[in-house]
């Protein structure tokens, strides 16, 4: 079994296979009336009843009925306004192998084995495998069933597919061990590369605002050519629940007389073009607070299907999107009352919770305010700067106050009352910001 | 155009008022009544005797034979066009930097009433405005190109305003074509460099004057499935068909035409669901009823291929360039021809010079050979 180069009997010939496109030009057809004749010749209405005849030519320009037409003048005279569209409807094979692909596409391809030579060859086996950096994937085999004879001039074609899941090279390997007219067993081993890219790129962001959980999705095209965005689902996690939040369609459309049957499609512009989807998203289980999880917090993951050419179709899944995460509190500090009015420079009380949500007693606390030198804040604790509290037991709380004044008018932050814990040794984060209002005297 | 008529017909717009006009002494029973020798260029260009334009202009030109200020532009207007065709796109933007504005005195015939006793407006054809706004493009300048068919179309809806208002229905029809004609041309451009927002926006303003238009909802159709909108396209083409079963064409197409027109739009649908047994099969009705149906010949080659049967997709080209070939001899099936030639033999230059040359002996003088790719 030679594996030379050197004279092959056959030889491997491949084409892409994805989808078809449709020829598209700037035609150069007119109407031969705007040709020979001025622009305002209408202007005249013995013009405009006989110029037409004058120009007429069947409809029906060729066919059975009539002669055929020996001429050249579809491509020079305009039948229809609309044809200087440059559609007309001819479809174009794909240009080049090595054409972009991009992961979540299909990889189709037309493979030939030809026979040039002058003689048959016989037990043809052929193999085309598809090799990765990680692996190699058998597409064809005919190992256990060869080909018995392949012609001089003839050929045996196949058509191979494969989801692309991998990025970077790849390269189509068309093998062939074959019998040539010399009965010497011959291999002939050809490859075909192309190279894998990326076609889109999702970034998110969470952010929440009371009860509700909103997902916003930015996807990004760094294809060559514009994707038709198909479906574009987030799959919730099993504990929330999703609704899209859609813009209100522009007046313009609503009123347009064609919009039963032609509604503008979600398309993402080639080479970085980008559109933003909006999500509202709830807790699905009530009572959510016990089944809080530590940890990360799972919102779900996106299902993208976008078409390019004819629907060449393409889909991806994102990983995990994540909220922010939840820690389990072990206290909690609550402002249960601040008092209706505060004058500037007398002093008030606000009156705290400090709730224990393990099942550990804890404590001797601090309470302080934290942030700044006191001359820069604008409320401060009046009196003691530091306030104990005792030891509080499991699941249980303790109210307390603390005594404050302001020094400034107007709207006003009591902010940084923070609460460390002594025997654990750990400061807790402030409680947030509360605005008041600060009267005069 | 000779005006030398047997009364002072005056001009008006209202037809009734004009007294039965004689027909033997109509200005406008032949071609030639509207400009020297006019049947003749338009024969050549039928034929894609480009170069032999050329010649005539300049013979015409040389030996002074053309008498009146309009067949001066309407030669011109040739010229420009057929070197256009050449791809001689310096040559033609230099013919027109030749002439003056469109709109000046020296166009009208109001300026020439020696030659034009009872005339008046503007002598210039619609189509030189045309060509003039197209040529930058291919000289690599687009932008000027869509700033130059922009203008033409406003242009064009002032004058169907103007039309209109004065009821003079024999024009605004004319009018209301051009600004079809423009639209579409303008699209193209926008189409051809996946402007598809653009080009759709365009298109809907069309389709708003002109919701009945089996053609025109087609061709959307198949704008949104290049783009990949499957849906939208089927929803196009439902359209068409019912129009079909209401029998409303609008005299834009015949019955094979429209029959026709339905069964390539339902193959393509076949297509994009991969059934291309289904599509051959429509695409073989369409050949059976109108057998110089050439984007149902080439499309049918292209399933073929996608069914495994490269044998039978070049014979179907082959076949039909031998048999129709003033129809089927054009570029795209040319490509795609070379495409299959490429994939089938392994000598393939052999097989595409045989090609090349056959084009070169029938092909009209402004078929691109490039397209062999030899």
């Amino acid at each position: 079994m030679s594996a030379t180069a050197g004279s092959h009997s056959l030889a491997f010939r491949v084409m892409r296979l994805c989808r078809p496109s449709f020829h598209v030009e700037n035609p150069l057809q007119l109407d031969p009336l705007d040709l020979l004749t001025g622009e305002d010749i209408f202007d005249d209405p013995s013009a405009a009843s006989h110029l037409p005849r004058l120009f007429s030519r069947s409809k029906a320009s060729t066919n059975k009925s009539g002669e055929a037409d020996l001429t050249y003048r579809n491509r020079f005279e305009l039948q229809n306004p609309t044809d200087a569209m440059g559609i007309p409807g001819f479809l174009v094979l794909p240009q080049s192998f090595g054409r972009a692909i991009y992961l979540g596409e299909t990889f189709c391809s037309y493979i030939s084995i030809n026979n040039s030579s002058n003689f048959e060859v016989k037990d043809v086996m052929i193999k085309a495998e598809i090799q990765t950096e990680r692996q190699r994937i058998l597409l064809l085999d005919t190992s256990k069933s060869p080909v018995e004879s392949i012609r001089s001039g003839g050929r045996y074609d196949f058509i191979v597919e494969h989801d692309v899941k991998e990025l970077g090279a790849h390269t189509l390997v068309c093998t062939a061990l074959y019998n040539d007219n010399d009965g010497e067993r011959k291999y002939l081993p050809q490859f075909f590369k192309f190279i894998v890219a990326n076609p889109l790129s999702v970034r998110t962001k969470v952010r929440t605002v009371k009860d509700n959980t909103f997902l916003e999705a930015c996807i990004e095209n760094h294809t060559k050519s514009n994707l038709y965005m198909d479906q574009v689902d987030f799959e919730p996690a099993q504990n929330w629940s999703t609704t899209i939040l859609k813009a209100d369609e522009h007046y313009s459309e609503i009123n347009c007389q064609t919009r039963e049957i032609f509604k503008p499609p979600i398309l993402i512009r080639s080479g970085g073009g980008i559109y933003n989807y909006l999500y509202q998203l709830r807790m699905s289980s009530h009572g959510s607070e016990q089944v809080k999880v530590e940890g990360s917090n799972i919102l779900g993951k996106f299902q993208i299907t976008w078409r390019a050419n004819l629907g060449e179709p393409g889909r991806l899944q994102t990983q995990h999107i994540l909220g922010s995460p939840i820690s389990h509190k072990e206290i909690e500090l609550q402002l249960v009352e601040v008092p209706s009015k505060t004058i500037s420079g007398m002093p008030f009380l606000i009156h705290l919770k400090l709730i224990n949500q393990t099942d550990k007693e804890m404590g001797p606390f601090e309470v302080w305010m934290s942030g700044g030198n006191s001359h820069e804040k604008s409320i401060t604790v009046n009196g003691l700067q530091k306030l104990v509290l005792p030891k509080v037991e499991a699941s249980g709380s303790t109210d307390f106050n603390l005594n404050l004044i302001a020094t400034r008018l107007g709207v006003q932050k009591i902010t940084g009352i923070t609460v460390f814990d002594v025997r654990d040794k750990k400061t807790y984060d402030p409680l947030p910001d509360l605005e008041i209002f600060v009267d005069a005297d | 155009m000779d005006v030398e008529q047997n009364d002072g017909q005056t001009l008006t717009s209202d037809l009734q008022a004009l007294s039965v006009s004689d027909p033997l002494s109509n200005q406008f029973s032949s071609l030639n009544d509207l400009c020297y020798e006019a049947s003749s260029l338009q024969e050549l260009a039928s034929r894609g005797s480009w170069r032999s334009i050329l010649d005539k202009v300049v013979r015409a030109r040389k030996l002074s034979l053309l008498q009146k200020p309009h067949e001066h532009l309407i030669y011109l207007c040739y010229n420009v066009l057929a070197l256009t065709k050449l791809r001689k796109y310096g040559e033609a933007s230099e013919e027109l930097d030749s002439l003056e504005d469109f709109d000046s005195a020296r166009y009208k015939y109001e300026t020439h009433p020696e030659h034009y006793p009872n005339r008046s407006g503007s002598m210039v054809p619609f189509a030189l405005r045309w060509i003039h706004a197209e040529i930058p493009q291919r000289l690599g300048k687009r932008q000027e190109t869509l700033d130059r068919l922009y203008s033409l179309l406003d242009f064009v809806r002032t004058k169907l305003k103007e039309k209109e208002s004065k009821n003079m229905n024999f024009c605004v029809d004319r009018w209301k074509k051009r600004e079809a004609f423009l639209i579409s041309s303008i699209s193209s451009h926008h189409l051809s460099h996946k402007e598809f927002s653009v080009c759709l926006a365009l298109l809907r303003q069309l389709l708003n004057s002109d919701p009945s238009n089996p053609i025109l909802l087609s061709k959307l159709g198949y704008i949104q499935m290049q783009l990949g909108d499957l849906e939208g396209s089927k929803a196009l083409f439902n359209r068409v068909e019912t129009l079909m079963t209401e029998g409303n064409p609008g005299a834009l197409l015949d019955e094979v035409q429209f029959k026709n027109l339905v069964n390539r739009n339902k193959a393509l649908i076949y297509l994009v669901g991969k059934d291309y047994v289904s599509a051959v099969r429509e695409y073989e009705e369409c050949i059976e009823r109108d057998p110089t149906d050439v984007v149902a010949i080439n499309n049918k080659a292209l399933c073929l291929m996608y069914l495994r049967d490269l044998s039978d997709s070049i014979k179907v080209l082959e076949n039909a360039l031998e048999r129709i070939p003033t129809v089927a001899l054009n570029e795209t099936i040319v490509v795609n021809l070379c495409s299959m030639y490429e994939l089938a033999y392994v000598n393939h230059s052999d097989i595409k010079r045989t090609l090349s040359n056959w084009i070169a002996r029938v092909a009209p003088d402004d078929f691109d050979s490039s397209c062999t790719r030899i």
